[in-house]
């Protein structure tokens, strides 16, 4: 008998209908793997370990395992792949930064979804989304948008009486979010106190850390018909060095052995909380656009993608559909404080949102991360190159002219692969 | 949670095998952590240089996952002491209960030598603030469990190292034959480059060779992660200091904060036969930004010198073959390996049902020119209309230095009109030739050329055919005051007319 039809949960469409009986039909004893990123809120695994406990109990024929794995390991094990692909197998099902899909397609480790999965055949997604999904070949499509974040800035409304009278108005440039630390930092407050916390912090700086004040500031990897790197542009350069400077400054703590000790500070000790998922229990809490942006905000989306070695495409693809059902979709990503790709759960969330007009106005045109071959190992290079400024800034030893060198050799590095690939 | 459990090695208690460094600690974190009752359980690494300890896994709320977070442990906290004293201890704040437990492990040298690098770390064990703390009794406890469990951590190494050298030496014994075997050049390299993306497995790998002359590196093939091989012949480099990162490492000049940069993953290999660089051997993991391991490194740069050698014999071979099909004096292709290629063409043309015409030229009064201006004026003749015909062709035609001066162009798929106007333009390129002869009152020497020309299928229906028609129409051009073009059909109608003017002034006679 159909599982389908056992579980009496009947699909939302008929196209859906027809990919889980397809699944049904050939599942005898399936088994699927799963990749899954690694997050800094544990939330994420156990909302997708209930999500698997959800779907083992509508296709009990179908068995799931899944695996967590680092951005860092999940690229390593990608590119194992290709260079072993008998020893080093793929996952059936990826979830992958949505600006990986274009570099891993075109070298051929994933499967085209464009007729499997359901929101993707009707293009149930915003269209910032869809703009970047489908960079250079709108008929196909080799991930499918899963969940999306943004960061922004959260203000303790108690934290800041006497500091700024309007944060609205004065936390809307970084200058003024500047100002505000600075006057934070020196009145006399208790000991664990905090003036600004990054929750998602990885010890370093890093790509996510720089990237929104990079896009405020107009700056960008390449310019904007790719064809060079920009890493040295004003624009870039300056918002790299917006968010170091928090770091010289001691605004932000580096490798911070408090956290190692005392894990991420409770927001009630901190004033201000740059964070791209919504705050759990966030009372007096108000939340702002990330300080400095023009316009709407900077976005990152995550996708699901279907290895093209998986040994049951078709299921693979089912399952990913059935991920895309919006009640599996809303339960999950409703679960760590981020929002729903599919078009009719994400406008329903943002109607539902305590801050909407502060989602509306960062989801009204977001700046993606451009879904090209050679970006993610543009990130790559940033990201070595803030590695080693972090060190200088923890060691005390950070001068504006390191920042200079280390944007320019990994500028010339961006540029030799440009004109490699 | 644990993927693909290969029974590999096993742990001390249970003789279960995992596949992989991770897999094992992992295992190691859901152990303990149901055996001790914790809410979390976390890997980390120490980076002595740095002093962060860097963590790897974790284990809480029944999940497993790698994660990526680099923190300095507070000075003179209890995890700080650990890692010093490498004593575990247990400590207790309102952030919850820990045990610290410090670990080093023997890593084997991922540069492939025989020593194991010790790799320094931290197992923290963790509870809830509102759980019970760590008793001495505890501690203790977990300590032992943990040193037996991580007792057995050599053999997932062992087994790692088993398969690392079972890899290198298939790489060894199959690369060699490669080399070995490689002989025409164009294949040759295509095995190369192969065999070294089979065995190691780079983003690419790209081949370029010092062309005659020492004046230019020239790519030759590159190889990508997914084994597509594609010419690269469209590089050229001059080989002059400054000019060119690949050109200063060739001429042994490369420095720069550039190629320290780049030493992680991209590896140069100079190829050299016998103290004589002859190209450069470039493998990169640019794209994956991934490091070359350094025995990988070590084994590529050993390979170098059979490399080297086996580009060097594959050009040697292709220089001797080369001899031996084509003419020195005119470039052209010599009559044997026309013959060859004559066959070939005239059985496409008969099976595709598509024309194909010849030509035969022959050089006027070339004997004269030798025994009025000697050889040497005579071989600077024959170069030059060698080099008229080659400037001439479409890619698909096949010229060959038929013998003496005769010359024999094959034109694939070209009816007569089309042979007819290639011809023309021949005749007519060579008749504007000026040879100097700086001996001669002339100072000059003009020469012209004489044609016949036959087509398949009108002229004849096989090989030989096909060569007797067009030396019959070069014949009669010969014989009809030379310098000009004859085409077979034409030359037949006419030996017709002649014949019959001929009969009727026998008829008429008579």
């Amino acid at each position: 008998m159909c599982c389908c039809v056992a579980t009496k949960k009947p699909p939302h469409n008929s196209l859906l209908l027809l990919f889980l009986c397809a699944l049904c039909a050939s599942a005898v004893n399936i088994r699927m793997n799963i990749w899954l990123l690694s997050d800094y809120d544990p939330r994420k695994h156990l909302a997708f370990k209930s999500m698997l406990a959800r779907f083992s109990l509508a296709f009990p024929d179908t068995e799931t395992e899944f695996l967590v794995k680092s951005r860092k390991s999940m690229w390593e094990s990608l590119f194992a792949h290709l260079r072993d692909p008998r020893r080093n197998p793929l996952a059936d099902i990826i979830e992958i930064p949505q600006n990986w899909t274009e570099l891993f397609s075109r070298l051929g480790l994933l499967s085209d979804l464009s007729g499997r999965v359901e929101p993707l055949v009707r293009r149930r997604y915003p269209g910032f989304i869809l703009k970047e999904l489908c960079r250079h070949d709108e008929a196909r499509a080799f991930s499918a948008p899963w969940w999306i974040e943004a960061p922004a800035l959260f203000c303790r409304m108690q934290a800041l009486r006497g500091i700024c009278a309007d944060p609205a108005k004065e936390l809307a440039s970084w200058e003024g979010f500047r100002a505000s630390l600075d006057k934070l930092s020196s009145g006399g407050r208790r000991r664990n106190f905090r003036a600004l916390s990054c929750p998602g912090s990885s010890g370093s700086v890093s790509v996510s850390d720089v990237l929104p004040r990079m896009w405020g500031r107009r700056g960008g990897l390449f310019s904007d018909d790719f064809n060079r790197a920009t890493f040295t542009r004003d624009e870039t350069a300056g918002g790299i060095e917006d968010w170091l400077e928090l770091a010289v400054s001691g605004k932000i703590e580096l490798f911070s052995p408090d956290r190692f000790e005392h894990g991420p500070r409770p927001p009630e000790e901190c004033a201000f909380i740059i964070s791209s998922r919504k705050l759990p229990g966030r009372a007096g809490f108000r939340m702002l656009p990330y300080p400095g942006s023009p316009g709407s905000g900077f976005a990152l989306v995550y996708n699901l993608a279907v290895s093209a070695s998986s040994s049951d495409p078709d299921g693979a693809a089912a399952f990913v559909s059935w991920v895309m059902e919006p009640p599996n979709m809303e339960a999950f990503t409703e679960s760590f404080g981020v929002f729903p790709c599919l078009k009719p759960a994400f406008e329903q969330r943002l109607q539902e949102e305590r801050d909407s007009g502060v989602y509306r106005r960062i989801f009204s045109a977001p700046e993606l991360m451009p879904n090209i071959m050679v970006y993610p190992t543009a990130e790559l290079l940033l990201e070595r190159a803030l590695w080693n400024l972090s060190l200088k800034i923890a060691r005390k030893d950070y001068a504006r002219e390191d920042l200079n060198r280390e944007l320019i050799m990994a500028q010339g590095e961006a540029d030799y692969l440009l004109s490699l690939y | 949670m644990k993927k693909n459990p290969k029974n590999l090695y096993g742990t001390a208690s249970e003789q279960v095998f995992y596949d992989g460094r991770y897999s094992f600690i992992q295992a190691a974190l859901e152990a303990v952590s149901q055996q001790f009752a914790l809410d979390g359980a976390s890997f980390y690494e120490y980076d002595e240089k740095t002093e962060l300890l860097c963590l790897r896994l974790r284990h809480a709320f029944g999940a497993s996952f790698e994660h990526e977070e680099n923190l300095r442990p507070l000075s003179g906290s209890s995890a700080a002491a650990a890692i010093k004293t490498r004593q575990s201890c247990a400590a207790s704040s309102a952030a919850g209960r820990f045990f610290y437990f410090p670990f080093k492990l023997d890593f084997f040298d991922p540069s492939g030598g025989r020593n194991a690098v010790a790799r320094t770390g931290l197992v923290r064990l963790e509870r809830s603030p509102r759980k019970r703390r760590f008793s001495a009794a505890e501690a203790s406890k977990a300590g032992a469990w943990l040193r037996s469990y991580f007792k057995d951590y050599y053999k997932e190494e062992f087994f790692s190292l088993a398969r690392r050298q079972e890899k290198t030496v298939s790489a060894i014994t199959e690369l060699t034959e490669v080399f070995a075997t490689a002989l025409r050049a164009r294949d040759s390299f295509r095995h190369i480059l192969a065999g070294i993306q089979t065995y190691f497995g780079f983003d690419r790998v790209r081949l370029y060779l010092i062309e005659e002359g020492n004046r230019k590196l020239k790519g030759e093939l590159s190889a990508d992660i997914q084994g597509q091989i594609k010419s690269i012949s469209y590089e050229e480099i001059p080989l002059e200091a400054g000019a060119h990162r690949f050109a200063d490492i060739v001429l042994g000049r490369s420095t720069g904060a550039f190629m320290e940069r780049y030493k992680d993953c991209v590896l140069y290999v100079p190829l050299a036969v016998q103290g004589v660089t002859i190209g450069l051997l470039i493998v990169d993991n640019l794209l994956s930004q991934q490091r070359i391991e350094p025995a990988e490194l070590a084994m590529l740069k050993s390979f170098g010198g059979q490399i080297a050698l086996a580009v060097d014999n594959s050009r040697l071979f292709d220089k001797v073959e080369e001899l031996s099909l084509y003419d020195e004096l005119t470039k052209l292709p010599l009559r044997r390996y026309f013959n060859q290629r004559f066959q070939e063409e005239f059985y496409r043309a008969e099976r595709f049902k598509q024309p194909l015409a010849l030509i035969w030229a022959d050089v006027d009064y070339f004997k004269e020119i030798n025994d009025t201006y000697g050889h040497q004026i005579g071989d600077v003749v024959l170069k030059e209309i060698g080099r008229v015909i080659l400037s001439n062709l479409r890619k698909i035609d096949f010229p060959c230095r038929y013998g003496g001066d005769e010359m024999v162009i094959l034109l694939p798929q070209a009816a007569g009109a089309e042979a007819a106007r290639l011809a023309q333009r021949l005749c007519e390129e060579i008749s504007e030739l000026r040879i100097a002869v700086p001996f001669s009152k002339t100072r000059e020497l003009k020469v012209t050329l004489s044609i016949g020309i036959s087509t398949f299928p009108q002229d004849a229906s096989g090989v030989e055919g096909l060569l007797e028609r067009a030396d019959d129409a070069l014949y009669w051009v010969k014989s009809h005051g030379r310098g000009s073009i004859a085409l077979y059909s034409d030359v037949a109608v006419e030996k017709e007319k002649e014949k019959a003017a001929a009969g009727g002034n026998t008829d008429g006679n008579s």
